[in-house]
């Protein structure tokens, strides 16, 4: 085969099919990109991968196409970055100084301070890399699996575990995939029975019906009905496994961690979101509350109480959930929404009294049997999603005394509305409550020995694996004799459910956590914070009726704790006298609570998965494995060829017997790896032959005859070593190829 | 044998081509005894008669303008008969030597096992000690000298077959078969009106294959090669199947032929090839085999290829 042959073969039009699917599949890498890194413009980098899988197709010489994709990638650098004109010397100074900088910063192993510039840079010279390795691949090593099998790895994964959604991805990576495979087969069988031209009108013969074929199938299964899946996924299993939490439970959804106004089906996995919901600036960390709920129906919450509405114009606010007989402390706080993240409902914390904003462009609507809040339009009363608002509260501090010297009574419409419960949930339950409860003198006693129950640690706190109930299952039952895994929604439905079983009038909130405590900035008012609340905060906790009270927050969920400000409400004296024994344990807890919150936090999150840096640091361990796993496998299955660069080395600088012979036997090996092995008996002459036949060469032949005088004649002279070099090299290359 | 590069010394290639000329269809038996001839061996053909031995001795003696001499032994052969004798010349009142067939260049011992023991062992001696003692006198032989002795395998009755010390004295132990049907009808039509052998002309001279000789001496046997052998030759004194292996004389023997095997294709040293090609002619006449083996209807050969399946070949320069 002459060099013109060789060329017009490589761009032949199944070729050209063959780049454009390689150049699919490799947008399917690209694409999910945007949607998990920060990255944009990803338009460009697809501009600039197809220019440099283009210049690839050409077969140009390698200073041709170099060149230009340098080129390529420095207007790339300069469309997106600097501003200074590609042809002036500023650029290229800009530019040095940006790599310096960054070279700085890596060798300092400080990622995060790499600039969006430098790392631009690297990117594109990874998408340079990237086409020319799929050149290799696709054109002249013909292997297209492994990449096929990559790119659906990847497409899963990514679907699997962040927000890209990857129906239509798979379905055309697919397509693409069948299409490059049937090809590469195709070429690699004609290439092996060494038909030649087989190009045309005789390949297309060929081609078409796989075409046919592909797309047939393709639309027939896309339209076919098909089995739900066979078997849970396994992803939730897998982990719930590692962390040993056991229980089989099968779970059939999986949802985004997150605040949503639908509860009225509890249960299911839910994979965490780091989205930024809002900031706030706060001297302490707060519950936000959005909601309550006050229906509990064996599957979830709904909302029957009466949503009685009050307009606020100037901002007022009377939520009205605890008493004027509750000390109180006058707080502030900013509220600041991701703009992409806007609720409908404001959140506040309690004892809020006035939301206020600079705009007047809206007035206030609340419901304080709802808990909700909204915004709504001066002009058209449309409900207006807010930004940005400052809010004054009350916080309020709860004392043990007042909370245990509460009339009998409650108010005839809270014991009815807040202690109703389903016919549905099993008198388990209700003996189950009855035992937890029944030593306990008071309200708060028995409230607290709730609470107290799910420290147990028969309970985990988990979000995967998490079943929804099935029918005729109550969402609680299951939870508290079946599963004992779960996350907030499971823990505070369930105490609702146990304290309202013991005609404890209860109800369900909703809202988001205090969230992480960062750095702010500078300017922020002495004593207060800057705390992010992300999707991952949001939460549900329970709220108890104390009468002449009011609605006191407690916190089921393990992991979590109280942010309300519990004291004693004793004074010194009677602290003194001591005469409050039956104080003396009830006591301590929370005061303990309340003082090691920060503690108790961080350790909840440890066992729970609310802790971002332990999840962080699992991610970067599995990729860590990941990388050296898959780089120890490239390094295996490279082996080959990166010994035969380390042979020739050696070759090169000092090529005397062993060397030679070092090489000789590396070849052997190769041979033995592609299935012609040298068998013991075989002398080398007898292998070289069949070697010979097999590959269709003299090349095994002629080298051996030179090696057989370098061992058995001890002879090595200069043109026998160039001799031997050379169609030790042919060899390999043939070999590998 | 098609995996050998077939590179003949331009000597040795013409002697082949004379021989073929007459041999047809016989060139690996024609080639083993130019290999024996030039590593001053010699060959012991057992076949049939009627194959065509004493024809390729012919055709070998004849191409190296070499005096041919043939015994044919029989049982009433006297070791004399054989070496030649002193007779009384009355004219000049003196004994005189009159020599005997072994006196010649090549020499063909037809049908060995024919003649009693001591008449072998006459001839024996000759060609270890390429001299032989009449009267008390000892008279070397001539150079080159070359025995080719053959023996029937068929037929035992009145025959003397020979010691297994005596068999290590041949080199090589060949045998010719029958040609193929092509090859013979070939043969009828070359007979049938001069016999080829009377035509061929000798192409190399004496002193040439004196000198032929003397230059698979100096063939390089190189470390690795030389433990090859040394490895074969002692596989054979282990195998189950056999009650004595061969003695370090196999080892010179298999040496010295792997050496003019070398010369034979131009090259000045030996490779495993050489080692592995000729050991099936070289070693199994110098074992015998158990009780064991000839009641599991093992034979000679088939053991040899079992050993020389088990011998790594070297394919490293080894420890220099």
């Amino acid at each position: 085969m002459n060099r013109n042959d060789t060329f017009s073969r490589q761009h032949s039009v199944l070729n050209l099919i063959v780049y454009i699917c390689g150049f699919l599949l490799f947008w399917e890498w690209l694409k999910p990109l945007e949607s998990f890194t920060d990255t944009g413009s990803i338009q460009v980098f697809l501009l600039y991968s197809a220019f440099c899988f283009f210049l690839s197709y050409l077969q140009l010489a390698w200073w041709i196409t170099s060149p230009l994709k340098l080129l390529g990638l420095l207007f790339v650098l300069d469309g997106l970055f600097i501003r200074e004109s590609l042809l002036s010397l500023d650029w290229y100074k800009l530019f040095l100084m940006d790599a310096a900088y960054n070279m700085q910063a890596m060798l300092s192993q400080e990622w995060w301070n790499m600039t969006p510039l430098f790392r631009s840079f690297l990117f594109l010279l990874l998408l340079w890399l990237l086409s020319y390795l799929l050149h290799y691949w696709f054109i002249i090593a013909k292997r297209t699996l492994f990449f096929v099998v990559m790119t659906v790895i990847y497409v899963t994964v990514i679907d699997t575990f962040t927000a890209y959604v990857g129906n239509v991805s798979i379905m055309r990576v697919f397509l693409v995939s069948m299409i490059l495979l049937g090809i590469t087969h195709f070429q690699r069988i004609t290439q092996e029975e060494k038909t030649e031209n087989f190009e045309g009108k005789k390949a297309l013969r060929w081609i078409f019906p796989l075409f046919v074929f592909i797309f047939s199938s393709s639309v027939i299964g896309y339209a076919a009905p098909k089995f739900n899946p066979q078997w849970p996924d396994p992803v939730p299993f897998l982990r719930s496994m590692a962390e040993n939490a056991g229980g089989g439970a099968v779970q059939t959804v999986i949802r985004k961690v997150g605040y949503g106004e639908n509860d009225e089906q509890l249960g299911g996995s839910f994979i965490q979101d780091d989205t930024l919901v809002f900031q706030a600036i706060v001297d302490e960390p707060q519950y936000w509350r959005i909601e309550t709920k006050d229906f509990y129906t064996g599957k979830g919450w709904v909302r029957t109480v009466q949503e009685d509405f009050v307009e606020s114009l100037n901002g007022q606010i009377d939520m009205n959930i605890f008493s004027d007989q509750v000390e109180t402390e006058e707080k502030s706080a900013t509220i600041s929404f991701n703009r992409s993240q806007l609720l409908p409902k404001l959140i506040y914390p309690y004892g809020t009294e006035r939301i206020s904003s600079a705009s007047e462009t809206y007035y206030l609507s609340y419901s304080s049997a709802t808990g909700e809040i909204f915004a709504r339009s001066n002009d058209d009363n449309q409900l207006m999603r807010l930004n940005h608002y400052p809010i004054i509260f009350q916080e309020p501090n709860f004392t043990f005394k007042a909370l245990r010297n509460i009339p009998d009574e409650d108010p005839e419409f809270i014991k009815q509305t807040y202690t109703q419960l389903p016919e549905t949930v099993p008198a388990r339950v209700m003996n189950l409550a009855e035992q937890i409860v029944k030593d306990e003198p008071t309200r708060y006693d028995q409230v607290r020995a709730v609470e107290r129950f799910f420290r147990n640690p028969n309970f985990v706190y988990d979000t995967q694996g998490i079943p929804v109930p099935r029918d005729g299952q109550d969402y609680v039952d299951q939870f508290l004799f079946d599963t004992q895994r779960g996350y907030c929604d499971n823990f505070s439905t369930a105490m609702v459910v146990l304290l309202r079983s013991v005609d404890i009038p209860a109800r369900w909130v909703k809202g988001f956590t205090s969230g992480d405590p960062i750095d702010g900035p500078g300017n922020l008012p002495d004593g207060m914070e800057l705390y992010n609340i992300t999707n991952a905060n949001a939460h549900s906790w329970v709220e108890v009726y104390f009468p002449e009270i009011g609605w006191v927050p407690f916190e089921p969920t393990k992991g979590f704790s109280n942010m309300a400000d519990f004291s004693t409400g004793l004074t010194l004296e009677e602290l003194l006298a001591g005469d409050t024994p039956d104080l003396d344990r009830p006591e301590q807890e929370p005061l303990a609570d309340a003082w090691n919150q920060t503690d108790v936090e961080n350790q909840g999150a440890g066992s729970g998965q609310f802790n971002l840096f332990s999840n962080v640091s699992k991610t970067a361990w599995i990729l860590i494995v990941a990388i050296v796993g898959l780089s120890g496998y490239f390094v295996y299955r490279y082996r080959f060829h990166w010994m035969t660069w380390w042979k020739r080395q050696q070759l090169q600088s000092k090529p005397d017997h062993l060397n030679y012979q070092n090489a000789y036997r590396f070849l052997l090996s190769l041979l033995e790896h592609k299935g012609m092995m040298k068998k013991p008996d075989q002398t080398l002459r007898e292998f070289a032959f069949d070697v010979d036949h097999s590959l269709g060469t003299s090349e095994m032949k002629r080298l051996t005859y030179f090696y057989e005088q370098m061992i058995y004649r001890n002879q090595l002279n200069d043109e026998q070593k160039k001799k031997m070099k050379e169609l030790w090299e042919n060899l390999i290359n043939r070999v590998l190829s | 044998m098609s995996q050998h590069t077939i590179i003949y010394h331009p000597t040795v290639g013409k002697l082949l081509k004379n021989i073929q000329e007459v041999m047809i269809g016989k060139d690996e038996v024609a080639r083993l005894s130019l290999v024996a001839l030039l590593a001053e061996g010699h060959v012991l053909l057992e076949d049939v008669p009627g194959v065509g031995k004493t024809m390729l001795v012919r055709s070998i003696a004849r191409s190296v303008d070499c005096e041919f001499k043939r015994i044919q032994f029989t049982p009433d052969l006297l070791p004399s008969d054989v070496t030649g004798t002193s007779i009384y010349n009355p004219k000049e009142l003196k004994f005189e030597f009159r020599p005997g067939p072994i006196m010649g260049n090549i020499v063909l011992a037809d049908e060995i096992n024919r003649t009693s023991p001591k008449t072998q062992s006459a001839l024996l001696e000759g060609m270890e000690e390429h001299s032989v003692t009449v009267d008390g006198k000892t008279i070397p032989l001539k150079k080159p000298f070359f025995v080719m002795a053959t023996q029937n395998p068929i037929e035992y009755e009145g025959t003397y077959p020979l010691p297994e010390a005596q068999l290590d004295r041949f080199l090589l132990k060949l045998s010719m078969g029958y040609p193929s049907q092509k090859e013979e009808m070939d043969m009828l039509n070359r007979t049938s009106n001069q016999h080829p052998i009377e035509t061929i002309e000798a192409v190399i001279t004496r002193e040439e294959l004196i000198e032929l000789q003397k230059q698979v001496r100096d063939v390089y046997v190189s470390v690795p090669v030389q433990q090859y052998i040394v490895e074969m030759v002692s596989a054979t004194r282990n195998h189950p199947y056999v009650y004595l292996g061969a003695s370090p004389r196999g080892s010179i023997a298999l040496m010295k032929a792997a050496k003019a095997y070398a010369l034979m294709h131009d090259r000045d040293y030996v490779v495993p090839d050489d080692v592995k090609y000729l050991a099936p002619f070289v070693l199994p006449h110098r074992m015998i085999l158990s009780s064991e083996a000839n009641f599991d209807g093992k034979d000679e050969k088939g053991i040899m290829e079992e050993i020389i399946q088990q011998i790594k070949v070297p394919i490293d320069r080894g420890e220099q």
